[in-house]
């Protein structure tokens, strides 16, 4: 087992890790930025390391700063969180050249999975549903064209290389079709440093759920069921729940098996998500799969009761999962809100500056992963998260109860949140019913300011 | 003709921007004020405040009252500058463990010059002045674990 974990991260999964850590008797270390300098959690942590300016491609991008922070700090692995390096394979390796284990996947399964068209390439071959679109990326005019013609509109645009909901463009006719193909690769170029793209059918009002996978070093691969991520604005996600209220048991079993035969065709090993799209006759679609650790891993934990950053650690470290899949166990209902310093009545225009009031909600089944307190600073640097909360009751019915519950207790003064637009989303008959798609918000919040 | 006012100015400009010294001549005016308890500016920030200054008679030949609180010196004084550390790793005062090391107090630097080495990951990075002046002080040791922006030195210019 490690001894010393060093956190390439920060916020409130930095937080996360060090408290894993600590329950496994290994010590913490945090790298910060001079604008993380001060800020509480890094208190907790075993020694704390800064790592240059507060941009992140000054800090938290830097992976020889990381690494070496790692060395002087006689770390035997890195955990990279999710977001900065968590999907950088380059990183992985190096980690791993230095004698430093990343808590993570292998950088082949990284690089086979984090390109989503390689990825699509190899559900195919799986045998795992996905959506009709090109066969790997767009090559030249005619071929598109030919595509485009089978297909048919609407269809996405998405870069290969993309992710976190960047780099995809909608196309709704032909005669828009060369043009937009042309921007998104301008686009992907300079948001991802590569310009491939390739097209899929947009489906009607899909839901997207997502399957939790997580493997061993000894070629054990398994689910811990989905979550709900439908309530999206912009492809970022607001609201995750579990279990999906909109699938059958049947849609379930199919996608969970298929997760697991397309993480293990890939030689997947520890953490990762494999996304979906599931539309309204219950046929699913896999769109890609996430090789770390995710912000709504907790809905997760919560309906399973299994740690899953402990695991992480644990597998890293080459012990087997210590579970089987029979033994996982599903309980209850859990849904989480990811409150953001954004403000809803402004087209959810990120706010900085420093929370004067800082009230979590509490009480049976309430969960508050956050690292913000009393006068801590919220930086413009970085994402706008302040807080999650997430909700473990027996019924739906009560977990929606419990989250309005705790969401009109949640004081963050002074800065907006995304609190006041939550609220209304769990109280939409739509949300209540479990039949909303990923177009809800945009139909029914943008257009009432 | 330096008067109360602006030598209280200077005193209070010393405090808040917590330099050491300031020396100041005005055509036979001469005055010189020293803060021997000063914290220095790269001390953690929970350190004690400084303590207070020490009084010293005004030079002889000067209009200037006797001030509570300033101290004279005869040494000209001016604010020093830090050499911080542009990387993360182990800090080396030598090029090898044989070799003297590179700088010692008092020495002069020139811009451009080796001042020590910071090591990561087995590579040995030479670490170069961006500031002339003469060396005042280390301020880390031989071999020490050193974070990005961490002061190394204090050079007066």
């Amino acid at each position: 087992m490690f001894r010393r974990i060093l956190i390439a991260n920060r916020g409130e999964i930095a937080l996360r890790i060090i408290r894993a850590c600590h329950e496994l008797n290994i010590e913490a270390i945090c790298v910060f930025s001079e604008a993380d300098r001060g800020v509480a959690y890094l208190e907790l942590a075993d020694r704390a390391i800064c790592i240059g300016g507060p941009a992140p491609k000054d800090s938290y991008l830097k992976s020889d700063r990381i690494i070496a922070a790692a060395e002087i700090a006689g770390a035997d692995a890195i955990h990279p969180g999710y977001g900065f390096l968590a999907e950088n394979a380059t990183f992985a390796e190096k980690c791993r050249a230095c004698n430093l284990e990343f808590i993570g996947p292998s950088a082949e399964a990284m690089r086979l999975l984090g390109d989503k068209s390689t990825a699509r390439e190899l559900a195919q071959k799986c045998r795992v549903p996905t959506v009709p679109g090109s066969d790997g990326i767009l090559e030249d005019e005619q071929q598109t064209l030919q595509v485009a013609e089978k297909l048919g509109f609407p269809m996405i645009i998405k870069a290969s290389a993309g992710g976190g909901g960047r780099g995809m463009r909608i196309v709704h006719g032909k005669p828009e079709l060369l043009n937009a193909i042309k921007q998104a690769r301008q686009e992907a170029q300079g948001a991802f440093s590569n310009g491939d793209v390739y097209i899929e059918k947009f489906l009607d009002r899909p839901r997207h759920v997502e399957v939790q996978i997580i493997g061993d070093h000894h070629g054990t691969i398994l689910h811990l069921g989905e979550r709900d991520c439908t309530l999206q604005r912009r492809y970022q996600k607001l609201v995750e729940e579990s279990p999906s209220p909109a699938i059958e048991p049947r849609t379930r079993k199919d996608l969970c098996l298929s997760a697991i035969r397309l993480a293990k065709a890939a030689g997947y090993f520890s953490a990762g998500t494999v996304e979906f799209l599931v539309d309204a006759r219950g046929k699913f679609y896999f769109i890609e799969v996430n090789t770390r650790i995710q912000v709504e891993h907790p809905v997760t934990e919560l309906i399973t009761g299994i740690d899953l950053i402990k695991t992480q650690i644990r597998v890293a470290a080459g012990e087997p999962l210590p579970f089987y899949q029979k033994g996982v166990r599903f309980s209850g209902h859990a849904i989480e809100c990811r409150i953001n310093a954004e403000d809803p009545d402004e087209n959810f225009r990120p706010c900085a500056g420093t929370i004067t009031r800082f009230r979590p909600p509490g009480g049976l089944g309430v969960r508050v992963d956050s690292y913000a307190h009393d006068g801590c600073r919220v930086s413009p640097h970085y994402d706008s998260l302040i807080a999650k909360v997430i909700v473990h009751q027996p019924t739906r019915e009560e977990a929606i109860r419990c989250m309005q519950r705790c969401l009109a207790e949640f004081i963050i003064e002074p800065l907006k949140t995304t609190i006041p637009f939550q609220r209304q989303v769990l109280s939409h008959p739509d949300f209540e019913r479990g039949s909303i798609d990923t177009g809800f918000v945009e139909r029914v919040f943008t257009p009432s300011r | 003709m330096l008067d109360i006012e602006k030598i209280r100015d200077l005193v209070e400009m010393m405090v808040k921007n917590d330099l050491v010294e300031i020396s100041l001549r005005d055509g036979e005016e001469e005055v010189n004020l020293r803060r021997p308890n000063a914290a220095s500016a790269f001390s953690t920030p929970d350190a004690a405040p400084p303590a207070g200054l020490t009084t010293l008679p005004p030079p002889a030949g000067s209009r200037l009252a006797p001030l509570p609180n300033v101290a004279a010196s005869n040494s000209p004084a001016v604010e020093l500058i830090e050499i911080k550390s542009p990387m993360v790793g182990t800090f080396y005062s030598a090029p090898d463990p044989e070799s003297p090391p590179y700088l010692r107090v008092g020495q002069a630097l020139h811009v451009g010059m080796v001042v020590c080495i910071v090591e990561a990951m087995k590579v040995f990075n030479e670490i170069k002045s961006e500031v002339a002046g003469t060396l005042e002080r280390i301020l880390v040791s031989n071999a020490q674990a050193v974070e990005f922006g961490q002061p190394l030195f204090q050079v007066r210019p």
